[in-house]
């Protein structure tokens, strides 16, 4: 039995569209199999951060790494994601704040992130839109936004123009393992291919399953909301100190209000439902935050379902026990750090040795199965 | 925040198939709450009309007895308030004038009406451009003309309404140009003739019109709106492309109605594309429970099928909602509704057939027409992505931001799904609806957030570091 | 109860304009011949109220410096209005 591909890619967000751009590139013959439409869950419907001051500190040299791949998107994935490039702010309201902000804009100084902690002042000459009440905010130069939803479109042409063929709305459900070859069911007609890598986000756990691997994956369910077009109200992307505020005004206008604060939602049926209560308290940070946001409207909200591991690191590396099987996801803040981390593991799939280094799952196993 | 005030039941939108439904079920002795975003009962076909006493028109009258019987009602009236928010329970979350307001039921009626469909066409977004209903709305309830020199178009009964109510207030009627043929109208006679006061109405319209010797030009379109701040002149032209020139100060047209079923979309319900009730309706029992248990769909934003059949199939709704909270009814009421519903069912169909929407007329839409007002997006952008292999309504939402503006794609939504499926020949059910989200209509920021304390806001725990 | 003829006074663009009392904002303003209220986001072609039921939005401008929709605000004697909608 030979295989048809050299990789198949199973999950077409941003981990998987990545390996498999810079694996065709690397002279591969790669197949991307996904069960909807190219970046269309978590890859198309986050917030679009592009943040060190939300990034866990493990990955702050990963981030600053994607961050500069984004900020050139233009030129390696050839196609424009809205990406601007900006200062960020994260802010303290109250003193407990301003003690975990000092903390933890500390830590993530010490990896690498180019944090300041500066005072109200100061703050405000960064972004004049701020409201009353900061105490002390983190200043980070290094920060920005994507236009998610236009994720999508720029690696399809940028997968098609690599030469990978694309399965769109086609749904793997299992995978076997012969005669050196992947074999992957896809609603009947199997793909063949000589590796594979699980790119799934939230649903790598299942694929996982194929391979006789137990991998636990919470789902969060991230809410999100979006404003109608408003003047320009704020030029800075915005958080708080505890995380649970993203807030950026993108150039036609609307604002984009995240933060992880948690929707109803699972893997079955996605981020189905917002609660009101959330949803308004989530809008008062941000209004809090930048209140001229009350002159406009909220025109959308919706949630995006994020994937996370037992210890909230990524699961990036080989599938122990699976030779040429691979997992790319679970990338806390992934959309910032995910193509960097991604092009990593291409690396690794393509044989060289990667830049720095993955975050290989056998830690999240338990220990039988690793002896397994 | 307060906790929200539980009742027996949710009736959002106050027009006949709602209002209907909120009084049966109060007769039944439950107690009810009726929310709608206008300031009186009557939804958009019975609305209030600006000048009391109640007008000689039937669909006056109609209105009136209905707002009358919901006052001496034990219904809690709540008007002038926006729904932004319905989950799971139900949980029902609106702005109004004196803030916000969350209620609660184990039953909800959603009898939301429709909106209207206006197939784009160049200088379709020209001030002094607008649809028949508006029309309907400044002629009955503001007591206002749309324009001086007005052109009525489109498709269906509104248009004679619209026109003779224009006469009617001493304006002038430039032309209706009607997308049917004679032959249409003769064909939907037998039908019409069904519902023998409804008929006579509509005839009245069409004498007054013919009377006024206002040309009344079968099978054309208008294919071209100009003007620089204000439409000054149509082009109407028949589907051989023969064409007229109109000068006028407005334009008024409406090629149909859209369901607004934007609620149990949001809640999850099962729905299904049904070209004749005007387009994505939930899947109904028989008593207009969607596959959501408890959550009910009546009136137009169930499928259009006209004021006639709304009221019924609101009291139809409120009675199943009686008889599950173990109320006792009139026994014979339901089997009474049922055939009130089943008479009205051939004047309904043919009026419902009248306004569904045509392929064709879509078709025809020129490359450089904006089709999404809200971010002028064009035809050619939306063929455009569909070539380039998206065929999924929310992919091209995506990529062009069709559908991403303030009306939240309600204006633009049926068309575009409809240039999608004529652009990758998937069929309107592949091709799917915008996924359903909240708030229900914009609201203000302002307005939502209310007036708060830091530290009150319920901020979760801190992800890891 | 309202009248036909009652007129009040309104500030339009700066501009004192006397308008209709009754219905709506959006209607008041078409009556006294002004159909545009704003320009779209990115053609900046010249819009109006278009529904006049709530649905649309085409009708948002600055109302008493919050952006409404005309077609759902009642007509007050003083108030300001700031055409042009959101940019």
């Amino acid at each position: 039995m030979s295989a048809r591909y050299d990789l198949c890619v199973v999950g077409g967000g941003i981990h998987g569209c990545t390996v498999a751009l810079f694996a065709a590139r690397g002279g591969m013959k790669v197949v991307l199999v996904e069960r909807g439409s190219l970046c269309r869950e978590a890859s198309g419907v986050n917030a679009g951060t592009l943040t060190m001051q939300m990034t866990r500190v493990a990955l702050i040299p990963y981030a600053l790494q994607a961050h500069a791949m984004w900020a050139s998107a233009a030129t390696w994935l050839g196609h424009d994601v809205g990406v601007v490039v900006c200062d960020g702010l994260s802010l303290a309201f109250t003193e407990a704040e301003a003690a975990l902000l000092s903390y933890r804009a500390g830590r993530r100084r010490e990896a690498g992130a180019p944090i300041d902690l500066i005072d109200a002042k100061a703050a405000r000459l960064v972004e004049p839109g701020l409201g009353p009440g900061v105490l002390l905010a983190g200043h980070c130069k290094v920060d920005g936004f994507a236009n998610a939803y236009l994720t999508g479109l720029a690696y399809r042409r940028a997968l098609i123009d690599a030469g990978v063929t694309i399965l769109e709305e086609t749904a793997a459900t299992d995978v076997q393992r012969s005669q050196g070859c992947f074999e992957v069911d896809t609603m009947g007609v199997p793909v063949k291919a000589a590796r594979l890598v699980i790119a799934g986000g939230v649903w790598i756990e299942g694929m996982l399953g194929w391979l006789g691997v137990t991998l636990p994956i919470k789902v969060l369910v991230n809410q999100l909301a979006v404003t109608e077009r408003q003047r320009p109200v704020m030029r800075t992307v915005i958080g708080i100190a505890s995380g649970l505020l993203s807030l950026k005004q993108y150039p036609h206008g609307t604002t984009v209000i995240g933060g992880g604060w948690q929707a109803r939602g699972d893997r079955e049926r996605g981020g189905y439902e917002l609660l009101p209560d959330r949803l308004v308290g989530n809008v008062r940070l941000a209004c809090h935050a930048i209140p001229a946001l009350k002159e406009a409207r909220l025109a959308r909200a919706w949630a995006g379902l994020e994937a996370e591991t037992r210890d909230a690191l990524p699961a990036v590396g080989p599938v122990p026990g699976v030779p040429d099987a691979y997992v790319c996801g679970s990338v806390h803040s992934g959309y910032t750090s995910g193509p960097y981390l991604a092009r990593l593991l291409a690396e690794r799939i393509l044989g060289r040795e990667p830049a720095m280094p993955l975050f290989p799952i056998d830690r999240l196993l338990d220990p039988i199965e690793r002896a397994a | 925040m307060t906790s929200p005030q539980r009742f027996d039941l949710i009736v959002l939108g106050a027009g006949p198939a709602g209002g209907r439904a909120a009084l049966t079920a109060a007769a039944a002795g439950l107690s009810v709450i009726l929310i709608d975003e206008q300031s009186a009962a009557g939804g958009q076909v019975w609305r209030k009309p600006w000048a009391e006493p109640a007008p000689a028109r039937a669909d006056g009258r109609e209105g009136e007895g209905l707002r009358a019987a919901l006052d001496s009602s034990d219904v809690t009236l709540a008007y002038g308030r926006r729904v932004w928010s319905v989950t799971e329970g139900f949980r029902v979350d609106s702005l109004g004038p004196e803030g916000s307001m969350s209620c609660v039921a184990d039953h909800l009626i959603v009898a939301t009406g429709a909106h209207e469909r206006v197939i784009p066409f160049p200088g379709w977004t020209m001030p002094g451009v607008m649809g028949l209903a508006a029309a309907t709305v400044l002629l009955k309830a503001e007591g206002r003309l749309p324009g001086k020199r007005v052109v009525v178009a489109g498709r269906g009964p509104l248009m004679a309404q619209v026109a003779a109510g224009i006469l009617a207030k001493g304006g002038r009627v430039v032309a209706v140009v009607d997308r049917m043929p004679l032959t249409g109208w003769l064909k939907a006679l037998p039908a019409l003739a069904t519902q023998p006061p409804l008929l006579a109405q509509g005839a009245g319209w069409m004498g007054r019109v013919l009377a006024s010797r206002t040309p009344w030009i079968f099978n054309h379109h208008v294919a071209e709106a100009r003007g620089t701040e204000r439409v000054g002149e149509v082009t109407v032209a028949s589907a051989s492309g023969d064409c007229h020139v109109l000068s006028c100060d407005a334009l008024v047209i409406g090629d149909g109605l859209v369901p607004g079923s934007e609620v149990p979309r949001l809640l999850a319900a099962r729905m299904r594309f049904d070209r004749l009730r005007g387009g994505w309706i939930p899947d109904l029992t028989a008593d207009f429970e969607t596959s959501v248990p408890q959550l009910f769909c009546v009136g137009d934003g169930a499928g259009i099928r006209g004021a006639l059949q709304a009221g019924t199939s609101g009291e139809l709704a409120a009675l199943a909602v009686a008889r599950k909270l173990g109320r006792k009814t009139e026994p014979d009421q339901g089997a009474r509704l049922r055939g009130a519903f089943a008479r009205a069912s051939r004047f309904s169909d043919a009026v419902a057939a009248m306004l569904s929407g045509r392929t064709a007329d879509v078709a025809r839409i020129g490359p450089d027409t904006i089709v999404c007002r809200c971010e002028d997006v064009r035809r050619s952008e939306i063929d455009a992505a569909t070539a380039e292999g998206m065929h999924d309504i929310n992919q091209i939402k995506h990529v062009t931001r069709c559908g991403m503006g303030p009306c939240q794609g309600r204006m633009c939504g049926d068309t575009v799904q409809e240039l999608v499926s004529l652009g990758s020949r998937r069929s309107r059910e592949e091709v799917g609806a915008w996924t359903g989200r909240p708030p229900l209509r914009p609201v203000p920021l302002g307005e939502l957030v209310g007036s708060f304390d830091y530290g009150d806001i319920p901020v979760p725990e801190p992800a890891p570091l | 109860m309202q009248d036909a003829d009652i007129s009040i006074e309104i500030l339009l663009d700066g501009q004192p304009i006397r308008v209709g009392a009754r219905g709506s904002v959006a209607g008041a303003l078409l009556e006294a011949g002004v159909a545009w209220l704003r320009s779209s986001p990115r053609t900046h072609g010249p819009r109006g109220a278009f529904c006049f039921m709530g649905v649309c939005q085409e009708c948002v401008i600055l109302i008493d410096g919050r952006l409404q929709q005309a077609c759902l605000v009642t007509p007050r004697a003083g108030m300001t209005i700031e055409r042009g909608g959101a940019p």
